[in-house]
């Protein structure tokens, strides 16, 4: 094949970040960022995570930990505070699964070493219940996700593809989630995503979200899907997500 | 003017008699036929039977020589689950950690899994339809195939963790590729897409697709147009935007514009590349006729002075479609004429 070709890291995308450098909006995010963080520990945590190499930032966050600092701020000063970096410089527009994929995987990797099975209930923002629909067996979307929110402090508890509305609703009541979120690549799913809130109504769960997104769901209103929310995408959904949550009564 | 001819005119943005509409049927024509999805893939003689009853039924300018985007690599190796009322999908992939790529041998056409029964089909399609309405004959792009050989997510990882050992996948898969296609095409197909959903900016940034994709893409139509085809057609779902600009470089005839696209700003970069599209696949479901037809005249309006225009769908029309919708996209090309 022509030599001319680059290895396919991020580090071949000098026009996508200059952009990205270049966006107020990510500028005003990099100066809050670094107030927060105190220390070159935490930075380096951070470089590492956005881009998303696994290893080294599994090592820096070890040696966060080791050096006696919190795990909760570990949490709130590394982990978010990269995933509001990545969520800053993807827009609609500027949006793609492989950068995110590697920003999510590092955070997973840290985060699974931080809390060893996720983060628990009373250490995160709200525990969420996210899936794939009954038909649909894709399941990138949804992991892309599910990664997303693990970054920004959520429990995510992931009940797989080819999900039963019966399962979401019961999972819903026995984790107390907050939010149910919902990923589609097919448009034949969507009369299972319709009838998630009866399903939930039957359990008294009138006050849970329901946040769909993904290649199909996208197209759709939230009137079309009778859902609360209609994603574009991974952290268009956390917006909403957090948004919602927001709203909700304590 | 026939359909054949109309589209030739229409991607050499020469004057044709009305607007070409190819809504992108696939596995739709299947539900339309009351045939089961899992049958319609893996029988050549049915799925050109659908075809030629959903052209019949439509009015439609091309029929589509397509069972699924697993056709390959399941000749590769992979295992499959097939289902009644939707598309099969990879159960266990042929490409795992521990295989090296050049294990993997380009699959022969002629006998290779599913593969001899498309050819079939296309043989069929084009002996109904001669040279009145051209046959799309379709493979999976060099991304979609890989990452159909080692899984969505492994793949696109391997791009970053072994970038040698992915670029040697994509080699193996423009192979394939390559090789099936001109398969398709001395069966009868007239015209070559490649469906590259995978490619989309949406799955990996521009500067990938550039570097990677379009050397990949540029050999694999250049032989498409060596073997014959009549035109070459390049299908990436979503916002393309940024990556349209190098579908000329490509050797790209027709390009897929998707709904969320804005087809004037693709006019602006492509000015000498023939476009189809736009309309939102979900308005075939959950729309109405009017919707669609107000829509599709208003596309065709909006190209009517530049031609250069396909009338279609944003990508796949829907399995559960409604016929209706279908209808009045065609309907829609017919009140300009």
């Amino acid at each position: 094949m022509p030599s001319e070709r680059q290895s396919a890291t991020t580090e071949n995308l000098p026009e996508r970040q200059s952009a990205v450098a270049e966006n107020p909006f990510h500028q005003l995010r990099c100066v809050r960022a670094a107030r927060m963080v105190r220390n070159s520990g935490m930075q380096r945590l951070i470089a590492t995570l956005t881009d998303g190499d696994s290893a080294a930032a599994l090592a820096e966050a070890q040696r966060l930990r080791d050096a006696g600092v919190p795990v909760e701020r570990i949490v709130n000063e590394g982990l978010e505070t990269a995933m509001e970096q990545v969520d800053a410089k993807c827009t609609v527009e500027a949006f793609n699964l492989l950068e995110i994929m590697l920003v999510g995987r590092a955070v997973t990797v840290v985060a699974n070493e931080l809390y060893l099975r996720g983060i628990p209930p009373d250490r995160s923002k709200a525990t969420v219940v996210i899936a794939t629909p009954e038909g649909d067996v894709h399941d990138l979307g949804k992991n892309i996700v599910t990664m997303v929110l693990t970054g920004k402090g959520y429990r995510v508890v992931d009940l797989g593809r080819n999900c039963p509305v019966s399962a979401l609703s019961e999972a819903v009541e026995r984790e107390q989630a907050a939010a149910v979120l919902l990923s589609g690549l097919l448009t034949t799913v969507i009369p299972q995503v319709r009838r998630v809130r009866p399903a939930l109504a039957e359990r008294g769960l009138f006050d849970v979200k329901i946040l769909a997104g993904g290649a199909a769901l996208r197209q759709a209103s939230t009137e079309e899907l009778d859902v609360d929310y209609v994603a574009q995408t991974a952290f268009d959904g956390a917006r909403l997500l957090e948004s919602c949550l927001a709203e909700r009564p304590a | 003017m026939n359909s054949l001819e109309r589209v030739r005119a229409t991607v050499a943005f020469e004057k044709a008699d009305r607007t070409p509409v190819i809504p992108q049927i696939f596995a739709h024509a299947a539900v339309l036929a009351g045939v089961p999805i899992a049958d319609y893939v893996r029988d050549g003689a049915l799925l050109a039977r659908c075809q030629i009853e959903a052209v019949r039924q439509y009015g439609c300018d091309a029929a589509f020589a397509f069972m699924d985007a697993c056709v390959e690599s399941e000749a590769l190796g992979s295992v499959l689950a097939y289902h009644e009322q939707q598309y099969p999908q990879v159960v266990s992939y042929a490409l795992t950690p521990d295989v090296p790529v050049d294990r993997l041998s380009v699959p022969d056409p002629q006998c290779a899994g599913r593969m001899p029964e498309l050819l079939r089909a296309t043989t069929l399609l084009r002996a109904e339809f001669e040279d009145e309405l051209p046959v799309i004959g379709v493979v999976a792009g060099p991304m979609t195939l890989a990452q159909q050989l080692a899984g969505p997510e492994a793949a696109l990882f391997l791009a970053v963790d072994e970038p040698q050992r992915f670029e040697e996948l994509l080699d193996f898969a423009t192979r394939s590729a390559l090789r099936y296609g001109q398969a398709l095409l001395a069966a009868g197909a007239h015209v070559a897409m490649v469906f590259d959903p995978a490619a989309s900016p949406a799955v990996v940034p521009p500067a990938f697709f550039r570097e990677l994709l379009l050397p990949r893409l540029k050999e694999l139509f250049a032989a498409f147009k060596k073997a014959g085809a009549l035109a070459t057609w390049l299908h990436i779902a979503g916002a393309t935007e940024q990556i349209l600009g190098y579908y000329p470089q490509a050797g790209v005839d027709i390009a897929n514009v998707d709904y969320d696209a804005d087809p004037l700003r693709a006019r602006q970069i492509l000015s000498h590349t023939c476009l189809d599209g736009n309309i939102r696949p979900l308005s075939f479901v959950l729309g109405s006729a009017d919707e669609i037809a107000t829509e599709g005249r208003r596309l065709v309006e909006l190209f009517a002075e530049g031609g250069g225009f396909i009338l279609s769908s944003g990508c796949e029309i829907p399995l559960e479609a409604k016929p209706e919708n279908i209808a009045a996209l065609v309907s829609a090309v017919h009140s300009d004429s």
